[in-house]
Formats: C-alpha cells, structure tokens, sequence
C-alpha cells in the first residue's frame, strides 16, 4: 500500500522562541498604530515560510500553508464576501477555540478571490505540493446568522457560500492546486441534513477541474454517516478517527472507493501516538478495506496544539509510517 | 430563590445586586512590574508588591462604583486555567496556543496525578477580605474547564481526569469556608461544550460543593446553550453566572420554553467590544430579563470577565451596569 504523510490544515503561528512570536507581536505593535498593514503580511510571509519548512523538514508528502494569515475558519472566508459582516465571538465546536460570527444579510457574494494568493505564495516557496484547504459552505452557513431569519435565511445563505466557494475553487483550480480540501466538521452535528448536504457539495465538485477534491470531517463520530459520505462527488474522504472507537472497523469492514486521509494522530492532544498501536491501526485498515493509496494525517489542524508538539506530531506520522511498512515487511 | 440561603449566610443584598465575572484588566504599573519581573529586574517580593497594589486598585474601584459583591480582579493570575495548573501538582507547563485572534494562552498538560498540597486562591482573597468590608466572592476555575482546557497525558480518558481535579480542588473550597467565605463562585465555562458530558460535570460539581456552608455560583459562557439546557439546572449551584449580551439575550427564550429555577447572573454587557454599552441599552436588557425571571432572583453583571479590556473601558462597562441596576431598583423595588 502506497501511504502518503500529509498535515491537515492549519498549524501554529507562533512557537517559544522570539523568531516564532513575529507575528504575535507585529499585530500588537499594528493594534497601536506602530506597524503598517505590510509589515503584518511580511510577518504573515515569513511565519508562513516556517510552518511550510517544519512540515518539508518532518517529511511529509503534501503540506499546507498552516492557514497563518486566517483569523478563524469562519469569518476568514464569509468576512471576504459581500452582504456579510462579522459579529461577536463563538466558540468553535468543542475547542477552547473562538471565531467571530458572520451576520448575512441576503445572500452573500463573491467579489474578489479569497484564498488564490495566499495559495500562490504557499505553492511559490513550497518544493512540495501545497493543498489548498478552505471551510465549506453547510459548516460556514451553520456558523452564522441570517439577519431574515428562519429557514428560508439559512437556506439562502448556504446557496450564496456554495456559489462563492464554488467560484473559489475554480479559481483554485486554475491557479494550480494538485489538492483542495473541503472542511465540513458541522455536517457530523447534522446529520439529517445530508441530502442539503450532497447538494452543496456536488454544486463544488462540479467546479475542480483536474484538481483532486478532498471532503473533510472532524469533530464528531462518522461512523454512522460513513457509506453516505462514500457517494459523494469527492476523490478523497478525510476522517477523524480519534471521535470514534468503531470508526477504524467500520471503514475495514465497509472499504472504500475513495482515496482515504486517516486522521489517526490526535491533533488536540499532546500525546504522543504509540508508533506500533497505530501502524496496527493502519494494518486493520489496510488489509479490511483493501487499501492501495491512502493519506495518514493529523485528525483535525494542528493549530490547538503547541508548536513543539504539533512538530512532534508531524514527525511522528514518518514514525508510524516507517513502523507499518516494517510491519508489512 | 437563595435569597434564603443568603440570608442564613448572613448576607443582605439590594435587588439586581451588582457584579462581576472575575477578572479585571491589569494597570500599567502591573503589566510593567510582570515584565521586570520575567525579565529578572525586580524580584517576586516587588511584583507581589504590585499586584496588591493592583488588587487594591479594583477593590477601591469596585467600592466606588456601586458594586454590591466584589471579587478580588485576579490581577495576580495570568490565565484562569494556567494559574491553577501552576499551583497543582501534576501538571506541567505547555506551550502558547491560540484562543482567538492575536490572543494565546499556555495551555497545560496534565502529566502526572494532580495533588492539591496547600491552598492556591486563599491568601489573595484573605488580603481582598481585609481591605474592605463588602461581600467578597471566592473564585475558582472548575474541573470541568480545567480539565478540557488542559491536555491529558497521564489519566486515560477525560472522565477521570475531571473527577480527579475535583476531588483535589474541593480542598480549595473547604478552605476558603473555614476562611469565612460566603460566596463561592467556580467558573465552568466549557461546560457547554460537550453536552454528553453534562453528566460528569454534574458529578464533579457534586464533589466539589457537596454539605459546604455557602452559596454557590457558577460561570457558564461562550457555548451552545441550547444542548445543555434544562440539564444544566442539575448542577448543584444557586446561581448561574451566564453571558446573555453577546448572544443577543436568545437564552431567555429556552427559559420560556423550560421554567429557570435558579438564581441569575445576568451579562448585560459585551465583555469582548470595545464598545461601551449606553445605559438604555443596558437597561432594556435587564428589563427583558424581568419579563421572564423573577426580580428577586436576578443579578447583574457583565457577560464575562473584563480582564481583555483597557481599565477605563472596564470601569465604564461596570459602570454602565451599576447604572442600569439602580434604575431598574428605581422602579421595581416597590412592586
């Protein structure tokens, strides 16, 4: 079995030494007036540089930006749109986590690209691949408020993300992008809603050209929902496995006719994986699902974790991967 | 209603008696003292100076203002989660994580069994009781949050990470009673987060409050309300300290739905904008607050605690709630 390495999304922006704390005490110095909106992208830049080379440095096949430059995974994206403003502070799921909530007014529109430079610039420093990695329409529509309220608002504001998210993945698309990624952690809390769901995410897939679409659920078990997320337009099916102790039977027992990203390291916690107990994992994997290719990874983006442990976990996946193959062996 | 359990306690408040959630901004004399000190120019007996300088700072505040139960400001503490884990055995230093936009915290990791040794919060609330004459709340992070907002290494599973902590902080708390504190508040603001786990949080309230001779109040904010609700009554508290302004006050309408029976803290400003409420606006959210809970068991205060604001939007926020308090006693008290 061919088992690529890749991060999930983000990763931190600040570390223990003053070099890693750039960007941290840029925005202070801008918050007073004493830096310019260049000198918080220059930081932005070079803490973007750091996190591709500690990612490059652990070994892994396909990187992210670290999603440095995103205040929140919500308001980075709706807060770019029109006929969107953004509100008070939210917890994100169940981390300790906050993003600031977009009101809607109407349906929100995409006037500009939202991610392409940044992806541009990721890919233009990056040897390796850099997978572009946006939150999804149901999870943003989800997260925010239609100011008319009710369903028809809700209904509305998911027809307007899809649309601009869409646009933005075309754009991606054509900029380059080998991999681009679809966080849809809201969809395990609503699992009823499937078919809305399906809509909004055939809507995207419609749009990736010869990119290879990644779906991505975290936060929640998906054992219950994982031979619907099996039907859906996508080329690879991400899941968190730390959710979920039936998580890793059910995907051996079932197989799958995508391409998997196994989220088998914790990404909010610092303890480290047992190398052995978690190539046994893949084994399981492997040998019940029939695996040929798939992607090991963080559960979630490594930005709730300290960057010395979010390091240590990135190397840790060349461990778990060096383990398995030997155990295959 | 604990007005009851208050008055056998021996404390008398107003109606709409006037709070806070905790924490109050550090002076600049203090954030100056706390980086002499990380930067070893002064020693720890001056930066203790400081802090009680600063703790006198709010206590004098919060007197002038209005303020009927007072906390100490917590000047002396850097994160509500990182203070205790500094004082407990078992836990070790983490790094910087991000809690929302350009602000991060250490978040710590629980590597070993947690010990309790000597009381942590005590000598600062004893120093606050001496220096005015007002009721003082004792403060404390929870288990519940302390252990979600920790990293856990040495326990296998959360559940008893959480009933470990409380067993060990209930040491805490006896020892702020035999101190002679009346009011007790521990703060859980995670406790909404995971719903499925109310249950344990339940059970580690119970440890930590259980047969203690005092009223209890707990911090709740920043989550989805709605999974928690009505079990939350179940926490063995008398009053919920709850943020209901930055969520446009859409808890009062599951109080419709399902009867609130405990006392409230009422947040009735945004402790998150910069922005400083007018009094109409503040007061117009205490009245909604009247038409669903009854006067007698309504509190108020600002939606969380003020520590991330500047001292003068602090106490302008405070003071805009004192003045809602007394406007709405103007025209309440005697009906």
């Amino acid at each position: 079995m061919e088992l690529m390495l890749c991060n999930h999304s983000s990763y931190p922006r600040i570390g223990d030494d003053p070099d890693r704390q750039l960007l941290r005490r840029t925005i202070a110095q801008y918050d007073k007036g004493e830096k310019t909106e260049e000198a918080v992208r220059a930081a932005q830049d070079r803490m973007t540089e750091l996190a591709l080379a500690e990612q490059t440095e652990a070994g892994l096949d396909l990187v992210t930006d670290g999603q440095i430059r995103w205040a929140d995974p919500i308001s980075h994206l709706a807060g770019k749109l029109s006929g969107v403003r953004v509100n008070g502070l939210l917890r994100f799921f169940d981390t300790n986590f906050y993003f600031r909530q977009p009101v809607v007014q109407g349906r929100p529109e995409r006037r500009e690209p939202l991610l392409l430079e940044e992806f541009r610039f990721a890919q233009e420093k990056s040897a390796l691949p850099v997978k572009a990695v946006l939150t999804g329409p149901y999870t943003l529509a989800r997260y925010s408020v239609a100011e008319s309220g009710g369903s028809g608002g809700f209904d509305e504001m998911l027809e307007g993300y899809t649309a601009a998210l869409a646009a933005e993945i075309a754009a991606l698309a054509a900029g380059g992008a080998a991999v681009i990624q679809i966080e849809e952690p809201a969809l395990l809390r609503y699992l009823d809603d499937f078919p809305r769901f399906e809509r909004c995410l055939t809507a995207l897939a419609m749009n990736k050209d010869s990119s290879q679409l990644a779906l991505v659920v975290y936060f929640g078990d998906a054992a219950a929902v994982y031979d619907q997320l099996q039907t859906l337009p996508v080329d690879i099916l991400g899941l968190d496995f730390t959710y979920s102790p039936r998580l890793v039977d059910r995907v051996a027992s079932s197989g799958t006719a995508r391409t998997l990203m196994l989220g088998l390291v914790d990404g909010r916690n610092t303890r480290l994986e047992d190398p052995v107990a978690t190539a046994r994992q893949l084994e399981i994997l492997a040998r019940g699902a029939g695996l040929n290719r798939a992607y090991l990874s963080p559960s979630c983006g490594l930005e709730y974790l300290p960057r010395d442990r979010a390091r240590q976990k990135i190397r840790q996946l060349a461990f778990i991967r060096n383990t398995f193959l030997g155990s295959l062996s | 209603m604990s007005r009851a359990k208050l008055q056998g306690l021996g404390i008398d408040l107003p109606l709409f008696p006037v709070t806070s959630v905790g924490s109050f901004p550090k002076p600049d004399f203090l954030l100056k003292a706390r980086a002499d000190y990380a930067n070893n120019r002064i020693r720890r007996g001056a930066l203790e100076k400081a802090e009680r300088q600063a703790t006198e700072f709010w206590i004098r505040k919060q007197e002038e203002l209005g303020v009927d139960v007072l906390v100490d400001g917590e000047v002396y503490r850097g994160d509500m989660v990182a203070y205790f884990a500094e004082n407990l055995e078992g836990f070790e230093e983490g790094g910087l994580v991000r809690s929302y936009g350009n602000r991060y915290y250490q978040k710590p990791i629980i590597s070993d069994e947690i010990r309790w040794d000597e009381p942590i919060t005590l000598e600062w609330w004893k120093y606050a009781r001496g220096i005015t004459k007002k009721p003082l709340k004792g403060m404390l992070t929870g288990p519940y949050t302390i252990m979600d907002w920790s990293f856990i290494e040495y326990y296998p599973d959360r559940r008893t990470a959480c009933l470990a902590l409380a067993k060990e902080l209930r040491k805490e708390v006896e020892a702020l009673v035999e101190e002679g504190a009346k009011i007790i508040q521990i703060d859980e603001p995670a406790i909404s987060v995971r719903p499925e786990e109310l249950p344990v949080a339940i059970e580690a309230m119970h440890i930590m409050t259980d047969g203690l001779p005092a009223y209890f109040i707990s911090h709740i904010c920043y989550g989805d309300f709605e999974k928690i609700y009505p079990g939350m009554l179940d926490l063995p508290v008398d009053n919920f300290d709850l943020e209901m302004s930055n969520s446009g006050l859409d808890m009062l309408e599951l109080f419709k739905r399902s009867s609130y029976t405990k006392d409230i803290s009422f947040g009735v400003v945004d402790s998150h904008s910069h922005e400083i409420e007018n009094d109409p606006l503040v007061e117009q959210r205490l009245r909604q607050a009247l038409e669903v809970i009854p006067k007698e068991a309504i509190w108020v205060d600002p939606d969380c605690g003020l520590k991330t604001r500047t001292v003068d939007e602090a106490i302008a926020k405070m003071q805009a709630v004192v003045n809602a308090a007394r406007a709405l006693r103007a025209v309440t008290s005697d009906k």
